[in-house]
């Protein structure tokens, strides 16, 4: 069975070419894509996960403003009970040119799983993802 | 129908509802700004000075820049003008403001004072109100303009005129299609004719300003006929407002034949149509922009994109350049990298002060192209329009006849699909429901399977892909690797 997955621009940012690209790319690699486009709010990441029993939510970020829109997702993910959601986030994050490793202790810290720089390598993400998901369904 | 000029008491009428959608709206008067405006040195009126380089030949520099704090944005756009020797300064706007999100600004000013750092990617001139935007007018030298992403940008408008600023970029296209998701096009229409209206007033009050269409739109393999489609569009419905001067804008492609001959087809395309619409009494100006597309993360590699952009700029005889800077592609520039984005291509633009690119038959080959395909696109928008261009984009847009590629407005058709040929002009695979003649899109297809027999592959989606990572990874055409 395909898994399902969750694929957004999150707060008021439109940049949506990577957006086009993901959707292109996961769609390719065997996922069921449901991709909300630019624009999404927290609220409609999660209703859509829910909707679709998808196992994982990708935020896209490239405008800056994603320390504060990304805040506290995980926690309403927790919230409507989706306790093992996995949150992968990439793009420009924060404001100005800052160390990956930095960006990424910060959404870590946020609870999110995996953290990717703007230039994320596609087919690596795809195979962290596939780690990850079969690391869910073993339970540990 | 043809929408004509707002009648004044509508536009008044509709004003008072503007001002009143934010607290630092309701204290702003037509009058009193325009007693402010009247005082503010020439020499500081953008309009001018866009009109000024003009007639000299030459091209000015222009950053971005804006940060959430008025004392610093001040001091980011005095170290602009000083260490970076910008001709002309911006103050663009956060993406918060971009929506009318004025609470979210809120919030990120008051966790940017808190950080003691910018947490907004842009100025947030509506919260900040008409005295803020006083402030930041009065404690700089240069011409300043407001650069934004707003599809509803009335009360932004009303603010920043009133605050001293004398342009204002965007349009009820350019403005929607890439920039928001779920506004109908018709509404973006207008309220872009309120602010057109807003510069024809203070147009008949004497005060100069500026309005700037934004041309580069998706800023992601847009073929020269769509952004020069739009462009001309959103000109004839400025100048039906009462806006006297416009600097129609082209985002660089990346292949020097075709940028020149596009902004020579922006030019002559213009002219031609704002006479068909017996429209005079304008000053027309180009504004080219560096590559908006993604840029490579090593510094000296950004700077060759910068400089070789402000290269075409140049030859393409463009008014104004707007410059990126070396730390595009991880997001907001610190105000040091943006200064060395100007000064590099004030470098290469001064070695090219007395050259001149002879644009010759293979120029003109590419300049006649574009405008034919134009050509095709705008007679089916009269025709949709039953003679009204405004009327007619909307019914265009709508059904793809004018399609912009990758962008996220719902209104948009977006099956409009670019790649580049064999020596990386900008070509269409998939015209979607774009009418173009039968001989032009033999043309197009010819030079793409060119491309795919020196690749060895056949024209696919791969190639779109490979094209829109091709700069940040080194070249032009993405090539398998």
């Amino acid at each position: 069975m395909k898994e399902n997955i969750v694929l957004g621009v999150i707060g008021y940012d439109c940049h949506s070419v990577g957006n086009k690209i993901l959707e292109h790319v996961f769609t390719e690699k065997g996922y069921h894509v449901h991709n909300l486009g630019v624009m999404v709010s927290q609220e409609e990441f999660i209703d859509a996960a829910i909707e679709t029993g998808s196992s994982a939510i990708m935020v896209s970020s490239l405008y800056g403003h994603g320390e504060i829109d990304c805040a506290g997702l995980r926690e309403k993910c927790v919230e409507k009970g989706l306790d093992d959601i996995l949150l992968y986030v990439g793009g420009n994050l924060v404001v100005g040119k800052t160390p990956l490793a930095q960006v990424e202790e910060k959404f870590i810290n946020m609870g999110y799983d995996r953290v990717f720089g703007p230039d994320a390598d596609l087919d690596k993400v795809h195979e962290q993802l596939q780690q990850d998901l079969a690391a869910r369904k073993s339970g540990s | 129908m043809n929408p004509g000029k707002m009648e004044l008491n509508a536009f008044l009428k509709e004003r008072e509802a503007v001002l009143k959608t934010w607290p630092t709206g309701e204290g702003v008067s037509l009058q009193e700004a325009v007693d402010y405006q009247s005082q503010i040195p020439k020499e500081k009126n953008f309009a001018l000075a866009m009109e000024r380089a003009h007639e000299e030949g030459r091209t000015l520099l222009q950053p971005r820049a804006g940060v959430a704090l008025v004392d610093e944005h001040i001091k980011l756009l005095t170290w602009l003008e000083n260490e970076g020797a910008a001709d002309l300064l911006p103050t663009t706007i956060d993406a918060y403001t971009r929506q009318n999100r004025y609470e979210e600004a809120q919030n990120g000013i008051n966790r940017s004072i808190h950080a003691h750092t910018s947490l907004l990617n842009g100025f947030p001139a509506v919260n900040h109100g008409l005295h803020a935007c006083r402030q930041v007018v009065e404690a700089v030298k240069s011409p300043i303009q407001v650069r934004h992403g707003t599809p509803d940008a009335r009360l932004l408008a009303e603010i920043t005129l009133a605050g001293g600023f004398t342009s204002y970029e965007g349009g009820g296209i350019s403005y929607n299609i890439p920039y928001a998701k779920k506004v109908p096009l018709e509404t973006s229409m207008a309220h872009w004719r309120y602010v057109d209206r807003l510069v024809g007033w203070y147009e008949e009050q004497g005060i100069h300003i500026n309005r700037e269409p934004f041309g580069p739109l998706t800023g992601t393999l847009v073929p020269p006929f769509v952004a020069l489609t739009v462009a001309v569009i959103e000109g004839i419905a400025a100048l039906r407002q009462g806006v006297k001067s416009i600097t129609l804008g082209y985002g660089q492609g990346g292949n020097l034949v075709q940028d020149v001959a596009a902004m020579y087809a922006l030019r002559e395309l213009a002219a031609e149509y704002f006479q068909r619409e017996n429209l005079g009494d304008y000053s027309l100006t180009t504004v080219f922009h560096q590559w908006m597309g993604g840029f490579p993360e090593d510094e000296a590699k950004a700077f060759a994109v910068i400089t070789w952009g402000a290269t075409v700029g140049r030859f393409a005889r463009a008014d104004k350049i707007i410059v990126k800077t070396p730390h595009e592609a991880m997001g907001i520039p610190t105000k040091e990298a943006n200064a060395a984005g100007l000064l590099a291509s004030r470098q290469a633009i001064n070695m090219l002060t007395d050259q001149i690119l002879p644009v010759g038959p293979t120029f003109r080959k590419e300049i006649d192209l574009i405008k034919a395909e134009v050509s095709c696109i705008m007679d089916s928008i009269y025709e949709l329009g039953l003679g009204d261009v405004e009327e007619g984009v909307v019914a265009a847009v709508a059904s793809g006849i004018l399609d912009v590629p990758f962008a996220p407005a719902s209104c948009n058709h977006g099956k409009l699909l670019p790649m580049r040929d064999d020596q990386g002009f900008i070509r269409v695979y998939n015209w979607g429901k774009v009418p173009m003649s039968e001989e032009i899109k033999a043309f197009h297809l010819e030079r793409l399977r060119q491309r795919a027999q020196s690749e060895g592959r056949s024209v696919s989606f791969q190639m779109v892909t490979d094209d829109i990572y091709a700069i940040s990874k080194g070249k032009l055409v993405g090539r398998p690797r």
